[in-house]
């Protein structure tokens, strides 16, 4: 080494040469040192291992499920019956607002982040994402963004503008309370958690594939979770620049949206919808992700037309970015608009149509093996079809002048909303539980949360469609015998039989609850491979070790795992078996790669999140918080920049080359 | 057979799945078969706002719209479901060897993409020529301003003399209309935006501030079409009703010269005559009735910009005129005149409503509890202490503190407003 | 142990809190001024912790006494910058407060360069090391701080020559300036295939250009006209002067093209000296237009005829309080040209009083469009 060189690496030393001195340079290059990984809850709080990061972001999601869902039961408790006086008007439309705020932006883009954390890397035969700390400050920035939706309710009252918030109604002066600010920050904070991990993905995707997986050999979980997001990076930006207009409107007195000073109310609506609609996709695709891994394993052979199923979601994902304003059909754009917007909503069927064909045929000659998990991807096919074909009628404008803000149109969103994307991450649940937590969910309980939660969305949602189109508008917190009709069948009836449906699909949620305390009790441990499974993520121990891959696979065909199993009998033509998982698992085991590198853990995440939650209260409680924020903000930010990005030694547990490897203690 | 489960869970996961999958598919035909029933019992009601039957030309090109895409989503529905339960049914693992790996067959996939987009193309050339009939307007007879405000309608209608309008008419809550005159509402808002929607009559259009929307509405026959504000708008967005009421053309015009007929104060000594009084003591702040005199003989102009922050409050004159008030959510008319009126057949309506309310008609308990306490029957910001944000100004009608004798009194004059 | 670096800040820290409460008590509490002194002793504080926490960022070393035979570091220019912000602090506390500011500035970046050179000075006896230590610890402000001053710069040169050119002449220059960018962008893009001399020697120019006219625009200052009309406020409505001649203040550079178009309710023309009007959703031309009280509406202007004109809107009058005279209320557009237009936007309160209905004239021209506000 020439003096005018200078290498350094982990844990080398210059040497003491000409008097120079001993330095180690991963003690002193960096402002701070990195957390030592520990046990207990200091490891899940500097963690940036994925799936840890993925069990968080489920769990926290999880709870916002069912925080949405109380407010949707007493929405519905307050519309059983006329003139409900459950909720007074205020309290209702704060609750009918942060019920779909929840459900869109604290469970649904969570859920998927957490199974596309915890999965993606490991379906393209990856060790972690492509940047770990950002990971851990996506999940930070969406906890600290929805406590501070949340804590809306406790500091003087919650948003009550709905969920898409129109302006001039969400202005200052329409809007007294600060309920619209809190809904603002927690978005803006959540949003930025989503655009980082969608960055993090995309170039993960992009880079980490294990040597052999092209990109038309990736499963198609993967695939969507790539699609989502690049619609997350070109929509949020709009939501964002939507949101800081209304800030400032509010906060700093800007008129943005303020008609008398020459305002136009529709921008709103455009920079919103111009975001929401491609946010509809982002909500549904990884649920169509989800069962198409789950239909072909438990119809044992491979999906049906991939290619078609990869490019379906894809073009639904770009034509998506050109029908935002059907969202827009009764505000005024004129005729030609109208129609163009009409139109292209109708194009935007026919991919969803291909997929729903495509799973069914995936099942068509298949040996199929009803599941817990298979029903809930079954029942996505069918309910989806259902709330799709709604759809198709208000892609038709003037039929929409009808239907738009009635319970018809609610009726739709929740049918390809709960009816797909939530029966697709309850199949997701039934299938990859075993994976995660080493246990499976009890399949008898399975199919009571399956049965209730299908019984109980066609009670509640199904009315919804008859409602809508008997003239019950939507956003109400009541509805009078007045408007309801005469007869049998009338508002009435169909309000009560909805409100008890929505009862009876709860007792469905809580029959998962009660299934998962009772699998985390069970100490009977899942075998390695419980479904006969296709993909990557399965050559792992249950739970993966925490460098995932004893061995980085090599791959070559779609379905990698499968056909390392299975191999064609060339006389019969039948599938004959080769190897077991375990057998397979074993073999990476013993072939295990030498000196795996871990990211380490870090504080910084964490506190960054803290100073943008500070940074956000300030804009709403005053100047001087705002400026501790900021510091907070700009400490972190330069705290990571310092760190070293090379963790110490004692920092991670390289396989010892006895073959003996130390595992993580499962989790439940 | 699956290989990693043990033997005995997995025939224990057999039976259970045999079970399930024998009364699956029951499950699932008896799913089908209620779905029937209650698209059917559907129909079975009269809701005001059903928006499956027309009662105009606008409202019957949206729903011939309809009658093609409803039952060709229920037909493409009913088949996709029926071949998955068929596929369910007849590819149910009854230990079958691992089927073949196909991957797929293109032609199939390209077919099933050309059979939707043809579907598709067809539906989307009758919504092009839809939208297109329905965006017509020069054919337009009559118009009336519609202006949204939180949370009442105000009409007003200029001066037309073809359609025998000589002075411009204001009125709010019930939208009269002649019957077959091609009426084109012009929409507008004082602050959020709004949306008009007499489902009977035609689709919805936003009334958003800073703009004029245009909606046409033509009724075949008399009658009170009802409707509701639907974009959300606010606290009292619930609140915010209204009917388009059509009249014969004869009837119209009767209705016409009723509104266009000058103020007539009532008579002196009265119990009436002290209830303009107290009018002109507290309502004329933000209430205006056309023609009403101050005690010193000047014209008593209503001041609600000075008092509301969307500087309006709906125009009581000719009140008795009308049949709903405060947003078209309180009767004018008691159960049984309203009933009466209501429920009455197309040729009696006109006659009907032209009686306007009378005093052994009036739905005394609602007025009353309204002039009482405002705020009490309808959420609104009105709380004297808590209008920082809009400057000091209401949004909604206040409490006034009235006592019940000049609640007497205002009864009665309000009677008079003919 | 207090360090000597972390003691350096923890007095800063000290000595900016004391200001900032002898500011609030003197001065104004909720002033910005107590916010930033607030600010100072956080950032005081914070970096004072970190100096603290790393123990000056002190490095694990073998042997402390091999530091006195290690050959002396390159001389440094920070003290000097340090001294030359003192003075600029004293100068600005004489004269203009941006001196001070700047002053200031330079004393914050001076003294932290200062601080960090010295800790890397000691870092080791490599200076190779101590260089890379010192870039390590310090090019994570250095960069975005540079880059922050520089586009500062670049920014507050350009808008000081756009508001000393005139409108047309400045659509000019940003379009030179622009095509300028984009080829020094491609030069420097395509370093590999041209001499580093001729990128640098472009970059320098181009740099010399812009600072010397950035500086002779500054120093030249703003149009005329908007200096005039910032001084005089001359588009306050009560200034305008709604006769049929050109205004001195009010016409001039009048707004010739509207960008919305959708949401007026009315559009008034004037062709060939007489006025008409159409409305959004009337097929016919109208004699009235109808706004509905309180409600902020938009009427369009549009000169079709040769001469200029402007639309006037006449809402009867008024007796003024204090002075008893009677005004008329109205307002006006600025004149406009053939084929141009304007848009107002009123709001009225009150319908027309008996005897004084409201109308849109246009002088000059004949024929009035009458105004209703129910």
């Amino acid at each position: 080494m020439s003096t005018n060189e200078l290498t350094l690496t982990p844990g080398n030393a210059l040497d003491v040469a000409k008097g120079k001195l001993v330095v180690a340079p991963t003690q002193s290059l960096g402002a701070v040192r990195r957390p030592v990984n520990t046990t207990g809850w200091r490891e899940w709080l500097f963690t940036v291992d994925h799936k840890k990061l993925g069990i968080m972001y489920g769990t926290v999601a999880f709870v916002f499920f069912i925080v949405g869902g109380v407010e949707a039961l007493f929405i519905r408790l307050q519309l059983a019956l006329p003139d409900g006086r459950i909720l007074s008007a205020d309290k209702y439309n704060q609750m009918f607002t942060m019920h779909a705020t929840t459900m869109i932006f604290l469970f649904a883009m969570p859920m998927a982040a957490a199974f596309a954390n915890y999965f993606l890397p490991l379906q393209i035969g990856a060790r972690d994402v492509a940047f770990p700390r950002l990971n851990a400050l996506s999940f930070w920035l969406f906890l600290t963004g929805g406590l501070i939706l949340n804590a809306s309710w406790f500091l003087g009252g919650a948003a009550d503008g709905g969920w898409f918030m129109y302006a001039p109604n969400s202005g200052p002066v329409f809007s007294p309370s600060n309920g619209v600010d809190f809904w603002i920050l927690g978005l803006q904070i959540a949003g930025i958690a989503s655009l980082i991990g969608s960055i993090n993905l995309i170039v993960t995707v992009l880079n980490m594939r294990a040597p052999g997986m092209t990109l038309m050999k990736m499963p198609v979980f993967t695939w969507m979770i790539l699609v989502v997001q690049f619609l997350l990076v070109f929509s949020l930006p709009v939501i964002t620049v939507a949101l800081v207009l209304l800030m400032f409107q509010r906060s700093y007195g800007a008129t943005f949206f303020d008609v008398s000073q020459g305002a136009d109310p529709l921008l709103w609506q455009h920079l919103f919808w111009i975001f929401g609609h491609p946010e509809v996709y982002v909500l549904i695709l990884p649920a169509f992700g989800i069962i198409s891994e789950v239909l072909p394993t438990f119809s044992r052979k491979p999906l049906f037309g991939y290619p078609f199923v990869v490019f379906s979601g894809a073009s639904i994902g770009l034509v998506g970015f050109g029908v935002w304003a059907h969202h827009m059909f009764a505000s005024g754009l004129g005729p030609v608009s109208v129609a163009v917007f009409s139109m292209a909503t109708m194009a935007i069927a026919i991919p969803t149509g291909v997929k729903i064909f495509n799973w069914i045929l995936t099942m068509w000659g298949g040996k199929i093996w009803y599941s817990a998990a298979m029903k809930f991807a079954i029942g996505l096919v069918i309910l989806f079809t259902i709330g799709g074909l709604s759809g198709v009628t208000h892609a038709v404008a003037p039929s929409d002048t009808q239907q738009t803000d009635t319970y018809y149109i609610v009726a739709h969103f929740h049918y390809v909303l709960f009816g797909g994307m939530v029966f697709g991450l309850f199949s997701g649940f039934y299938y990859w539980w075993p994976k995660v937590f080493g246990k499976m969910l009890n399949e008898k309980l399975g199919s009571w949360n399956f049965w209730f939660m299908v019984i109980g969305m066609n009670m509640a949602f199904g009315p919804m469609h008859i409602l809508g189109l008997q003239g019950q508008p939507r956003r109400m917190y009541v509805w009078t015998e007045a408007r309801g009709g005469e007869g049998l069948f009338n508002f009435g009836f169909w309000n009560m039989v909805s409100s008890i449906g929505s009862f009876i699909l709860a007792i469905g949620v809580l029959f998962f609850i009660i299934n998962v305390i009772k699998t985390t009790r069970n100490p009977e441990r899942a075998p390695l491979d419980p479904w006969d499974a296709r993909t990557l993520e399965w050559i792992t121990t249950s739970p993966p070790k925490v460098h995932n891959f004893d061995r980085i696979p090599v791959v070559h065909h779609l379905d990698e795992f499968f056909h390392r199993k299975y191999e064609e009998d060339e006389a019969t033509h039948t599938m004959k078996q080769v190897a077991t998982g375990e057998e397979l698992v074993r073999a990476e085991e013993a072939a295990a790669d030498a000196d795996i590198h871990m990211p380490g853990p870090s504080y910084w995440p964490l506190l960054l999140s803290i100073g943008m939650g500070v940074l956000g209260m300030g804009v709403i409680y005053g100047t001087p918080i705002m400026v501790v924020g900021g510091l907070i903000v700009l400490f972190s930010s330069y705290g990571w920049v310092l760190e070293p990005s090379v963790p110490d030694a004692i920092d991670f547990d390289t396989p010892s080359t006895d073959g003996h490897t130390k595992e993580i203690t499962p989790v439940g | 057979m699956s290989h990693s489960v043990s033997p005995h869970t997995s025939e224990k996961a057999m039976d259970i799945v045999n079970n399930v999958k024998a009364s699956s598919h029951r499950i699932r035909n008896s799913i089908a078969t209620i779905f029937g029933l209650v698209a059917l019992t559907g129909c079975a009601t009269n809701a005001p706002q059903d928006t499956w039957q027309p009662r105009g030309e606008n409202a019957q090109i949206i729903n011939n719209l309809q009658w093609i895409v409803f039952p060709m989503a229920g037909v493409v529905g009913v088949l996709v479901f029926a071949f998955a339960a068929y596929t369910f049914w007849k590819f149910t693992d009854r230990g079958q060897p691992i089927p073949s790996q196909s991957h797929g067959k293109p032609i199939v996939e390209i077919i099933l993409t050309i059979i939707p987009a043809l579907i598709l193309t067809v539906v989307g050339v009758f919504t092009f020529r839809g939208i297109f009939e329905l965006a017509e307007t020069k054919d337009t007879e009559m118009i009336i301003n519609v202006t949204g405000q939180q949370w009442w309608w105000e009409y007003d209608y200029p001066a037309q003399e073809d359609q025998g309008i000589t002075q411009p008419i204001i009125s709010s809550g019930q939208l009269v209309i002649p019957v077959g005159t091609k009426i084109l509402l012009r929409e507008t808002s004082r602050d959020v935006i709004h949306s008009y929607w007499i489902p009977a009559l035609n689709g919805k259009k936003d009334a958003v501030p800073g703009r004029i929307n245009l909606l046409r509405l033509q009724a075949d026959k008399p009658g009170i079409f009802a409707g509701q504000c639907t974009e959300f708008c606010g606290l009292s967005h619930a609140n915010m009703r209204m009917e388009a009421v059509a009249l014969s053309k004869e009837d119209f015009a009767k209705w016409v010269a009723n509104q266009q007929k000058a103020y007539t104060p009532p008579a002196d000594g009265t119990l009436a005559k002290e209830g303009e009084g107290v009018f002109l003591n507290q309502c004329i702040r933000c209430h205006q009735v056309n023609g009403l005199k101050k005690a010193d003989g000047t014209p008593a102009i209503a001041a609600p910009d000075e008092n509301v922050y969307s500087g309006a409050a709906p125009n009581l004159s000719h009140l008795m005129s009308r049949n709903t008030f405060a947003g078209a959510i309180f009767d004018l008319l008691n159960k049984k005149c309203r009933s009466d009126v209501w429920n009455a057949s197309p040729e009696t309506i006109g006659e009907k409503y032209l009686a306007g309310v009378s005093e052994t008609c009036l739905n005394a308990n609602d007025l009353r509890a309204w002039l009482r306490n405002a705020p009490a029957m309808k959420p609104m910001y009105a709380d004297p202490t808590k209008l920082v944000k809009s400057g000091g100004k209401y949004r909604g009608m206040p409490n006034l503190g009235l006592t019940e004798t000049d609640i007497d009194k205002l009864v009665a004059y309000l009677l008079t407003l003919k | 142990m207090i360090t000597p670096g972390s003691k350096y800040f923890f007095g800063l820290t000290g000595l900016s809190l004391i200001a900032a409460i002898l500011y609030m008590v003197l001065v104004n509490p909720s002033d910005l001024g107590a916010v930033a002194l607030f600010g100072l002793a956080s950032c005081g504080a914070v970096i004072g912790a970190m100096a603290l926490f790393t123990r000056d960022g002190d490095v694990y070393t073998d042997e402390e006494a091999v530091a006195a035979n290690a050959v002396a570091g390159p001389p440094s220019f920070w003290p000097i910058v340090f001294a030359l912000g003192g003075a600029i602090v004293l100068t600005g506390l004489a004269t203009v407060s941006a001196v001070f500011i700047l002053g200031v500035a330079v004393l914050i970046g001076g003294g932290i360069e200062w601080a960090i050179h010295n800790w890397a000075d000691g870092a080791s006896s490599d200076h190779e090391f101590n260089k890379f230590a010192r870039a390590r610890a310090i090019s994570a402000l250095e960069y975005p701080g540079l880059a922050a001053v520089g586009l500062g710069i670049i920014a507050f040169l350009f808008s000081r020559v756009f508001l000393a050119l005139s409108k047309d002449a400045g659509t000019i220059f940003f379009m030179v300036a622009a095509a300028a960018i984009f080829v020094v962008g491609i030069l420097i893009a395509s370093k590999g295939f041209m001499k580093g001399a001729v990128t640098v020697v472009v970059a320098v120019l181009a740099a010399i250009a812009l600072v010397g006219v950035g500086t002779f625009a500054a120093l030249s200052g703003e149009r005329h006209e908007l200096a005039v009309a910032a001084e005089e406020d001359h588009y306050d409505a009560s200034h305008r002067e709604c006769g049929e001649e050109k205004s001195k203040h009010y016409d001039h550079h009048a707004n010739n093209t509207v960008s919305l178009r959708s949401a007026v309710t009315a559009t008034i023309f004037v062709k060939d000296g007489k006025v008409y009007a159409e409305a959004i959703g009337m097929t016919k031309k109208v004699d009235t237009i109808t706004i509905p009280r309180s409600n902020a509406t938009s009427v369009m202007f549009r000169n079709l005829d040769e001469e200029d004109h402007r639309l006037v809107v006449n809402l009867g009058s008024v007796k003024v309080a204090e002075t008893g005279v009677v005004e008329k209320v109205g307002t006006c557009t600025q004149l406009t040209g053939k084929n141009q237009e304007q848009v107002m936007t009123l709001t009225i309160p009150k319908p027309a009083t008996e005897g004084e209905p409201f109308s849109f004239t246009v002088p000059g021209a004949t024929g009035e469009i009458k105004l209703v506000v129910p």
